[in-house]
């Protein structure tokens, strides 16, 4: 007898479903594909930032035995990439930005193809470069990249957002406190731990391509190549390897792509580029630079009025998808904690620097630094505490900001009073005076997460099918990225239809195969993958329900489905769900038990002022971090992470520990130590080295108080988790060392050198 | 990166092999956490590697007690080092440079002699062998032997005082004076991350004391601010029966001072002269500080 019953695996800490193949070294990635007849790709980049390109001689390299092909810009017939189509693939005539590819060469080994690059001579002008945004607005600098469209006055201006809610002028008047800085925030990397590659197979025959590509985007990258390369789209077929780390920096397309494929295309072989760790910190994105100048103030009750922010990104010399960070970026400023008015411009600027892309958080922590450091000055002048002006400003349930952000659910309050209470946030205060001093900070953060309407569709789609011996398989067309999407997946539709995890697949690697989705970004995945899912399990069980009550010859149709048997609640009869499916297959009228869903969140697109409903839900944490700074050295000991986030509901609560832990790890880098060093804009510390990447042994104490605010929007009540651990991170612990240090934190990161000087400064 | 690559079985073997090597072009790799990362910089043509992690020999790749002794076999690996019972109790600030260099998966691999041979400025096994004193056992292609202070071994810029032909047999320390709980011995080592970190500064001392706190040996080096790892005479002399628990203010900064003016570092990407030597200043008078503290 079946009985109806809470959720069964929903909420427990199922393992990933892809961990055991990682772990014993079977997973397949990009670096593994070994296809017959392979050739090995590889890439000259300039030698100079910014430069003329007088002459390329390629007569060496071709000499070399086993080189079968080398392109250079004459060489092909293809359109520019990016989002604003203002990136050539191979450069022509001048490079901007030390990344530049000025040929590529395809070989029978990796030593041939690298030793032909070597012979491969340029002879270069060199040009004076600009690597300050601020000097490239200036009148006098050079235009840097001549595709733009001249749709701005500035020759250097690449893009420009603004945006603005309330009356900032009498907001003004109200405000008894006033306070404005300059933040600037450093170039990091995502530093995967598989290095950036692809393998790209022509078959000269059929005219199609397949591409193995780690892309976290498949639909929007084949239509991106497909543009790139002149092709019809239907005929590039992406099939994603196990992806070694994404963290966003896979969600542009990269020039090493199409140059693959071009040379595949040439040479009707596969062929296959595979970066170095070098080449990885040189040419993969990084986070955007940027200069935040920001003014804000508060009235006598300590509400805060308005916030008048102005930015400079750093582009570097051509357009990625990091260039619309201010989507996320203005969300925080307009919308995280209540205020009044607010006026916002952010202005991306072309340099001769490389490019940045998207990563994880996406604008979210440059912006929630300079906010949540503005939030502590403004605390200190009023002379009220800081937890209490954040409790005062928190945002609520039901609000609708003066962005049109809509919160149905909203735990910021809780978030912030659950990391209060738990780190003892009132009782901490600072009184050492000897060597080591300690210090606590506060921090919170509003990220989306429902996806986010920023393309056409928003939406996931979903086949599902159940095979006659009662195996599931979920063709999803979300991706995993390591995140654990395709655990998540599983144990819904373990949950929904009563069949055990073991016997539930996920296909989601293939764009031949799985139907349409946006993509891995904007913390989307479990909630807009999860909803098509269960749309999908919907139709399905319709199906299955029919049959099952004509099997059992009744009408009721309120099936519960468990232990791989359907039946009515207390029924005595119980049907194996494989023979419903055998049933539903082999007896007349024949049908096959299998769903198709596509899932598109309630939520709009923003108008041209930026105002709407942009995502279906919205994520929000708060982090108290307790730091002990060592005066004698600088370096900062993370003592304590408090860190509570409204989750909506917990689907795993070890997968949603994972994103915790890296997701804080990966703050407290941006924090206190990663930083790519750039002189005249060559990367001066591309390797671990020199990049003080953070490793387990510094992940510190991480205390960590999950909400559950039950989203009406999400699976099970979920909202979107990936970014939000990171974001609130490095503005806690700058407030944590103020705190402990009483000093001013203008920059990041705050390396033990940084913090030794503003200590001996202060004396 | 290509070289060839030659496996003795032991150290008679690789005597033999380093004699016919002796006109040809050859580099000793035993963990080869340095070599390799040497190579893939400055590929050499024609190079042979001889292995030496094969070597089956008790006394080469562990650590022994002998007349007042402790002998420690150039080839043991870090992770012996640092859970020895000999070093954790006598010499704890070879076991903590130990603890801290690297990863664990490095230490697996990595070998004392390597750290020594390589004579990085920042080598912090070499950091804490200074402040041990310890002597050098050297064997030549033809099986002689000669010691030498690691005092006198360091040349210049990653130049040691080992010739072609030659190899790092053992590491001798001699035992404390007194009894470990007069002993006053660390090493502080200074960096961004936990691990997989290459020392921005370190600083080894290994103190003994008599029943009042009388100074009556002292061993200080430091290391990544000056072209070599350096011992800081002044520093210990100015110690020597000196009773630690009564140093004043001024004495403290006296002391650092007699470390600090060894000391010649430069910019780098991971620091500049100006927070070596601040860092250098202050973790010189920690130990003094500490010291008072805790007793
Ligand atoms: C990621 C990473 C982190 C590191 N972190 C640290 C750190 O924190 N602190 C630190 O001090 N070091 C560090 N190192 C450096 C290195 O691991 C150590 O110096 C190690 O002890 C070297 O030992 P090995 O056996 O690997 O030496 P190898 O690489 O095998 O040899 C190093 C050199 O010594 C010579 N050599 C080796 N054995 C002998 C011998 N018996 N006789 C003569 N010559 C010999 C070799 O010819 C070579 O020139 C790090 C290295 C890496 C890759």
């Amino acid at each position: 007898m079946l009985k109806k019953r809470k959720l069964n695996i929903i909420g427990t800490p199922v393992p990933k479903h892809d961990g055991k193949i990682r772990v014993s070294g079977q997973a397949v990635y990009g670096h593994d594909i070994n296809l017959t007849g392979m050739l090995y790709g590889a890439i000259l980049r300039t030698e100079h930032p910014s430069a003329i390109i007088e002459k390329i001689d390629i007569s060496e390299a071709l000499k070399l035995e086993g080189v079968e092909c080398i392109i250079t810009a004459d060489d092909i017939d293809v359109n520019n990439i990016s989002y604003k189509r203002d990136h050539p693939i191979l450069k022509k005539g001048e490079v901007n930005c030390i990344r530049d590819e000025i040929a590529a060469v395809a070989a029978t080994s990796k030593e041939v193809a690298q030793n032909a690059i070597k012979l491969i001579r340029v002879e270069y002008k060199i040009r004076k470069g600009i690597y300050d945004p601020i000097e490239a607005l200036e009148e006098s600098s050079p235009q840097i990249n001549k595709f733009i469209s001249g749709k701005y006055k500035n020759k250097n201006t690449a893009e420009v957002f603004k945006y603005s809610h309330g009356n900032i002028e009498e907001e003004k008047k109200k405000s008894i406190v006033n306070v404005s800085r300059r933040f600037t925030l450093p170039r990091v990397t995502h530093a995967c731990m598989g290095t950036s590659n692809i393998t790209a197979h022509f078959d000269k025959l059929s005219g199609k391509l397949v591409l193995y590509s780690s892309t976290q985007v498949p639909f929007l990258y084949q239509r991106d190549m497909a543009h790139a390369l002149k092709m019809n789209p239907s005929d590039i077929r992406i099939i994603q390897p196990v992806i070694g780390g994404g963290f966003g920096s896979k969600l542009d397309m990269y020039p090493f792509e199409p140059i693959c494929a071009l040379l595949s295309i040439k040479t009707g072989k596969p062929v296959q580029i595979i970066y170095s760790r070098q080449e990885e910190f040189i040419a993969s994105p990084t986070r955007q630079p940027m200069i935040i100048d920001i003014a804000c103030g508060a009235d006598k009750d300590g509400n805060f009025t308005y916030r008048d922010i102005k930015i400079i990104k750093d582009n570097g010399a051509y357009t990625s998808w990091g260039a619309t960070t201010p989507f996320v970026i203005m969300q925080a400023f307009s919308s995280l904690y209540q205020v009044k008015a607010c006026k916002f411009e952010a202005t991306a600027v072309y340099t001769n620097n490389v490019f940045a892309g998207s990563f994880r958080g996406y604008g979210n922590p440059q912006a929630t630094f300079a906010l949540e450091r503005i939030i502590d000055l403004l605390a200190d002048k009023l002379k009220i505490s800081k937890a209490e002006i954040r409790l005062k400003n928190a945002n609520y349930k039901n609000e609708i900001t003066g962005q049109g952000l809509h919160y149905e659910t909203c735990g910021h309050i809780e978030c912030l009073e659950k990391v209060i209470s738990e780190s003892n946030f009132y009782n901490k205060k600072n009184t050492e005076n000897g060597r080591f001093r300690k210090g606590i900070g506060l921090a919170s953060m509003l990220h989306v997460g429902g996806g986010a309407k920023i393309y056409r569709s928003d939406g996931c789609g979903t086949t599902l099918k159940i095979d006659p011996y009662g195996y599931c398989t979920i063709i999803t067309g979300s991706n995993e990225i390591g995140q654990g999407s395709e655990t998540v997946l599983a144990m819904i539709a373990s949950e929904e239809l009563g069949i055990e995890l073991s016997k539930i697949k996920v296909i989601n690697t293939d764009t031949d195969i799985k139907p349409w989705d946006v993509g891995v970004h904007a913390s989307r995945t479990s909630f807009v993958a999860g909803n098509s899912l269960l749309g999908a399990i919907n139709i399905l069980k319709d199906k299955l329900n029919n049959k099952a009550k004509q099997l059992l010859n009744t009408e009721n149709s309120d099936f519960i489905y468990q232990n791989g048997m359907i039946a009515i609640e207390n029924a005595n009869e119980a049907l194996a769900l494989d023979k419903v499916v055998r049933e539903m297959h082999f007896s007349e009228p024949s049908e096959l038990a299998i769903a198709s869903y596509f899932y598109e969140p309630l939520s709009q697109f923003q108008n041209k002022e930026f105002k709407g409903n942009v995502s279906g839900t919205y994520a929000f944490a708060s982090q108290a971090i307790e730091v002990k700074v060592d005066t004698y050295t600088g370096n900062i000991e993370i003592t304590n992470v408090h860190t509570a986030q409204d989750v909506g509901k917990v689907l795993n609560p070890l997968l949603l520990d994972g994103q915790i832990h890296g997701g804080i790890l990966q703050g407290i880098g941006y924090a206190i130590s990663e930083e790519m060093i750039y002189e005249e804009g060559k990367l001066l510390n591309p390797n671990f080295h020199n990049y003080k990447l953070l490793t387990a042994s510094d992940v510190p104490n991480i205390h960590f108080y999950p909400i559950e605010t039950n989203d009406k929007q999400g699976p099970y009540g979920a909202k979107g988790v990936g970014e939000a651990p990171l974001i609130p991170t490095a503005a806690a612990i700058a407030n944590a060392v103020c705190d402990a240090l009483d000093i001013e934190v203008l920059e990041l990161p705050l390396t033990p050198e940084r913090v030794l000087k503003a200590i001996n400064f202060k004396k | 990166m290509n070289f060839n690559i030659e496996i003795p079985a032991s150290k008679n073997e690789l005597i033999e092999l380093l004699s016919e090597y002796k006109n040809k072009k050859y580099r000793i790799g035993a963990g080869c956490t340095d070599l390799i990362m040497e190579l893939r910089k400055k590929p050499e043509d024609d190079l042979t590697v001889i292995n030496i992690s094969q070597i089956n020999d008790e006394d080469f790749n562990n650590i022994k007690l002998s007349n007042n002794k402790i002998v420690i076999g150039a080839n043991t690996n870090v992770v012996k080092i640092c859970t020895n019972n000999e070093v954790v109790t006598n010499f704890p600030t070879l076991k903590e440079a130990a603890q801290n260099l690297a990863s664990n998966q490095i230490r697996q691999v990595a070998t004392i002699g390597g750290n020594i041979c390589t004579a990085s400025p920042s080598g912090d096994l070499i950091c804490a062998l200074m402040a041990l004193k310890a002597n050098l056992e050297i064997i030549d292609f033809a099986g002689n032997k000669r010691s030498v202070s690691i005092l006198e071994f360091y040349k210049g810029v990653r130049i040691t005082d080992l010739k072609k032909s030659e190899f790092l047999s053992s590491i001798e320390i001699d035992l404390n004076k007194v009894n470990p709980k007069n002993m006053y011995s660390g090493f502080i080592k200074i960096g961004t991350r936990k691990s997989m970190e290459c020392s921005v500064v370190s600083l080894a001392y290994h103190i003994q004391l008599n029943e009042n706190y009388k100074v009556i040996s002292a061993g200080l080096a430091f290391g990544a601010s000056a072209p070599t790892v350096i011992f800081a005479y002044d520093a210990c002399d100015f110690l020597i029966n000196k009773n630690i628990t009564e140093l004043k203010n001024n004495e403290i900064d006296e002391f650092a001072n007699h470390i600090l003016k060894y000391a010649s570092p430069i910019d780098d990407l991971r620091a500049t002269a100006w927070y070596r030597k601040q860092v250098l200043f202050n973790i010189s008078k920690s130990i003094l500080e500490e010291f008072s503290k805790t007793n």
